[in-house]
């Protein structure tokens, strides 16, 4: 058996959490685990791996595909051609699909779940409504592991991860990046928000909009809101998530004090994971809530910031 | 079609009664007067203010020289719908009605799902005798509050005697909406969906469930020769007779909301007023602007699907406050945007909004 | 400036509840509409609005069947010049054939392109993969989750990259490129019907796609399982602090809160 190649998401010198879940499926696959690292301080998962293959390359030269191509030639010839070539399923890792073509790949995206026994890889279609169970025709194949599927697995090993130092390839010109830019904190576009922690008549009165704002803060969650908030101007329109506001697709839609009129539901429904807090069991908010709290918004406002700060 | 648009605005005096009667006069930047002036003169109008407008209609009723401004507005409307620069909203509800046949995007094969909640089958319309079609509307067949509508007017026309179908899946939006907000392509190709329907089935009678399907069905499908009318038309001299009895009880103080669809633009006001006088128990109040004056929710137009810039007092809260000084506890209307719209200032100034058929299930 | 950009019709499948058929062998689609993959529309829209300033012309180009000439109208009402179908039955799942057959259709046919826009994923299969094994296999450089085109030189562009969390990187690609578009970038137009029917007077050209190579597909579908159940809402349950606690780990799982 060969190995698992595990290409580590760094960005900004943060060796990102998401690649807990290639490391569980480089677990899950067996054999040797290599972790691909960029050049730089910071904490990688070095006891959940066999071998650490650290590149004398900056993150920015590292991430960039056109690079990173010519880094993996490197690491095939030292090392031979692994079975398996892992990436988070990211920004970063939307790009792995260039070294498909590249080197005439497999790839199989947004793996969420993998059967040894039949040596399959689910993929999700249609919005996860069905998923197919596919098979590499060939090696290496190049998988993106989604977010959350398969971190319990990572395990750690008996022995520290053998450390390798490998040369970097010389940047090439035909892609190179420029700057970070970050997000402009005036008008505030909500359809673009990751996170967004959503306010509705519940929570009472304009005085209480503060706390929010500040829980909004501390999970680093953008704050909107349903339709009654903002006719009463608690919020801005640009905040109005609705049929007649704005729909948005979070990747959390944390909806605390809304009841969940239809009008609502309809710009929020297709967020990957709505969680809902509201006092009132029979809201129908949580008819299409992934998890619910039945309790005071306000109490667990002020424990999830106390949690959140500590 | 274009050039008679264009010689109906030369007509035009100016003499203000059209913003006079607008809903929209004062408390938005809206001026109809002024967007028939500007059509007259061809000159640009600032695209955000079509979109004011509510199809109320009484602009066109009240105008002495038809030239019809609400047509004027979808006219403008129109222009912008070809360009393609329209509230991402409404794109929204226009791409939804195109693939699923209704503006809230839902899946078309639910559409009768609603049915579902019955104890008996409703069955297709081609399967009746009378062919007579219960028009459910996209609102009522999808939204939980509205779904009730269509329940309870299927147990009354059951309890009244009345035999009635329903299209289904098959059924698609009736455009009224779409067409006010200008996408006459897209309103053209639900009338000939639901026209070819009609036409399979020899569809005799529609009873349309929304006075805006009932507006559409009526007066902008052509000449199908079909009978189109509002349910409350049939429930009306059915709850008077005592075809449907009523035994229970219903002592409140209730005031009604002449929906514009219903009363000002298809003259319907006797109906639902008689209905509500039936119900034992009942207070039937008036409010001062009722009838043809009555003060539009702003559901219409579009309105229901985005929303406009200005920021301003609701009409529908302004509404619900009038019933409050007349001693109202619930506000009786006929039309799901009329409940929709006036639901939520009413629940926070303690008033409920029924419609006329959950008013009249409570007493059966 | 030529720029080609691909266009997918896909499965509305959001509101429905879908049916795999027989022991996994497919999912039945009879009854859903079809509409154009939201990723496709931004990107007509931006090749369209390219060439609006920079001159050129916008060539949109679907892989299908004979049903996604409705989406080729769809881009030629927007502002595309011409719009050409490769016209298949099959459904092709694995990217790395779609990529192959876009690639030689391109040299066969010799099209001309300064850039290439593809959307970053389509609605059904979401593989997110035809832009990258596209750009791999033509050798060309590639940038997906691109937010932003701010400027089109001769021979190269300046483009934003969706990073996580509001996060962007500015990023200059030498043209020809590969760009993958993500949903956001901007405003597509409203294309009204009557726009749709005046595109049809533009002839759609279509090819067959098996006059093309596709080489043998590197990934196999196996079959079709529906996810685990869950029924609704999981309630999260205990004492206010383990509560709240729970939810911030739902975050941190998320990738939302670290």
């Amino acid at each position: 058996m060969s190995y698992t190649l595990i290409v580590a998401e760094v960005r900004r010198g943060v060796f990102e959490e998401r690649n807990l879940d290639s490391l569980g499926l480089g677990t899950l696959l067996g054999g040797e685990a290599v972790l691909l690292v960029p050049d730089g301080a910071y904490e990688a998962a070095d006891k959940l791996v066999d071998a650490v293959v650290k590149i004398k390359a900056p993150e920015e030269v590292y991430l960039n595909p056109m690079n990173m191509g010519k880094i993996l030639e490197a690491v095939f010839a030292a090392r031979g051609k692994p079975d398996h070539i892992l990436f988070t399923q990211s920004s970063s890792g939307m790009e792995a699909a260039a070294y498909a073509g590249l080197f005439g790949m497999p790839v199989i995206t947004d793996v969420s779940g993998y059967d040894s026994q039949a040596g399959v890889f689910l993929k999700s279609y249609y919005s996860d409504k069905v998923f197919g169970q596919f098979k590499a025709a060939g090696a290496p194949a190049i998988l993106t592991v989604r977010s959350g599927s398969f971190r319990e697995f990572a395990a750690e090993k008996a022995a520290a991860a053998a450390a390798e130092a490998m040369e970097g390839a010389p940047s090439v010109e035909a892609r190179t990046f420029v700057e970070y830019v970050e997000e402009e904190k005036a008008d505030i576009d909500i359809t673009k928000a990751e996170f967004l922690l959503s306010v509705g008549r519940g929570i009472g009165n304009q005085d209480e909009v503060a706390g929010y704002e500040e829980l909004a803060g501390a999970l680093k969650a953008v704050l909107s809101g349903s339709r009654p908030v903002i006719d009463k101007l608690w919020l801005p329109k640009a905040r109005q998530v609705g049929t007649s506001g704005k729909t948005v697709k979070p990747k959390v839609y944390l909806a605390m004090g809304i009841s969940g009129a239809f009008q609502h539901i309809a710009g929020m429904k297709d967020s990957d994971c709505i969680i809902a807090v509201n006092k009132d069991p029979g809201a129908p908010i949580f008819q299409y809530a992934h998890y619910g709290i039945i309790g005071d918004i306000h109490k667990v406002r002020d424990k999830l910031k106390e949690l959140a700060k500590g | 079609m274009l050039e008679q648009a264009a010689t109906r605005v030369l007509t035009c005096i100016q003499c203000g009664k059209c913003t006079g009667s607008c809903p929209e006069s004062g408390r938005t930047p809206f001026n109809v007067r002024m967007l028939v002036r500007k059509k007259q003169f061809q000159s640009a109008v600032d695209e955000a203010l079509p979109w004011y407008c509510t199809s109320c209609g009484a602009c066109t009723i009240r105008c002495p020289r038809d030239v019809k401004p609400s047509e004027v507005v979808i006219e403008l409307r129109a222009k912008l719908v070809e360009d393609g620069d329209i509230p991402v909203a409404l794109q929204k509800a226009l791409e939804n009605t195109f693939v699923q046949k209704n503006p809230w995007g839902r899946s078309r094969n639910k559409r009768a799902d609603w049915a579902q909640k019955l104890d008996f089958e409703v069955p297709h319309v081609s399967e009746t005798e009378s062919k007579r079609l219960l028009f459910v509307c996209c609102i009522q067949a999808y939204d939980p509050r509205c779904m009730v509508i269509p329940v309870n007017v299927a147990r009354l026309f059951k309890a009244g005697g009345l035999e009635f179908g329903i299209l289904g899946e098959q059924e698609a939006c009736c455009g009224n909406e779409i067409r006010r907000i200008g996408e006459a392509g897209l309103f053209e190709e639900l009338e000939e969906e639901n026209k070819a329907a009609f036409e399979e089935y020899g569809v005799k009678e529609i009873v349309a469930l929304s006075p805006h399907c009932m507006n559409a069905l009526k007066k902008e499908y052509g000449d199908t020769g079909i009978k189109v009318v509002h349910y409350t038309e049939l429930l009306a001299p059915l709850v008077e007779e005592g075809a449907i009895k009523l035994p229970g009880s219903f002592g409140k103080k209730v005031i009604y909301h002449d929906p514009c669809f219903l009363g000002k633009q298809n003259g319907v006001f006797d109906e639902p007023r008689s209905i509500l006088s039936a119900v034992p128990g009942l207070t039937l109040l008036e409010f001062s602007r009722a009838r043809e004056v009555s003060l539009c929710c702003e559901g219409g137009g579009g309105r229901m699907f985005f929303e406009v810039e200005a920021t301003y007092q609701r009409n529908a809260e302004v509404r619900v406050l009038d019933a409050v000084d007349k001693g109202a506890e619930i506000i009786a209307t006929a039309c799901p945007f009329c409940v929709m719209t006036l639901e939520d200032p009413a629940t926070e100034k303690g008033l409920a909004v029924k419609e006329l058929s959950e008013i009249l299930t409570e007493v059966l | 400036m030529n720029i080609l950009v691909f266009t997918k019709r896909v499965a509305a499948t959001q509101e429905e509840e879908l049916r795999i058929t027989g022991e996994g062998q497919a999912v039945d689609l009879s009854k859903v509409p079809f509409k154009v993959n939201d990723w496709d529309n931004y990107s007509v829209e931006e090749a369209v609005r390219i060439v609006d300033k920079s001159g050129g012309s916008v060539t949109a180009i679907s892989i299908g069947d004979a049903e996604s000439d409705e989406v080729l109208r769809r881009a030629i009402a927007m502002g595309a010049k011409d719009g050409f179908l490769v016209e298949t039955g099959d459904i092709l799942n694995d990217p790395f054939t779609r990529g192959e057959l876009i690639r030689s259709f391109i040299d066969k046919e010799k099209v001309p392109f300064d850039i290439i826009l593809t959307g970053v994923q389509s609605e059904d299969d979401q593989f997110g993969a035809v832009g990258g094994v596209l750009a791999g296999l033509m050798g060309l450089p590639y940038a997906s989750m691109v937010i932003g085109i701010d400027a089109v030189e001769k021979d190269h562009v300046i483009i934003r990259r969706e990073l996580e969390g509001g996060l962007q990187e500015k990023v200059k690609v030498a043209t020809p490129c590969v760009l993958s578009i993500q949903s956001g970038i901007n405003e597509p137009r409203y294309v009204s019907i009557m726009g749709i029917r005046k595109a049809s007077k533009v002839e759609r050209k279509v090819f067959k796609a098996d006059g093309y190579e596709k080489g043998s597909p590197k990934i196999e579908l196996v079959k079709w399982v529906y996810p685990e159940k869950k029924g609704g809402a999981t309630m999260l349950d205990g004492e206010l602090a383990d509560v709240c606690g729970q939810l911030l780990g739902i975050l941190k799982e998320k990738g939302v809160y670290q």
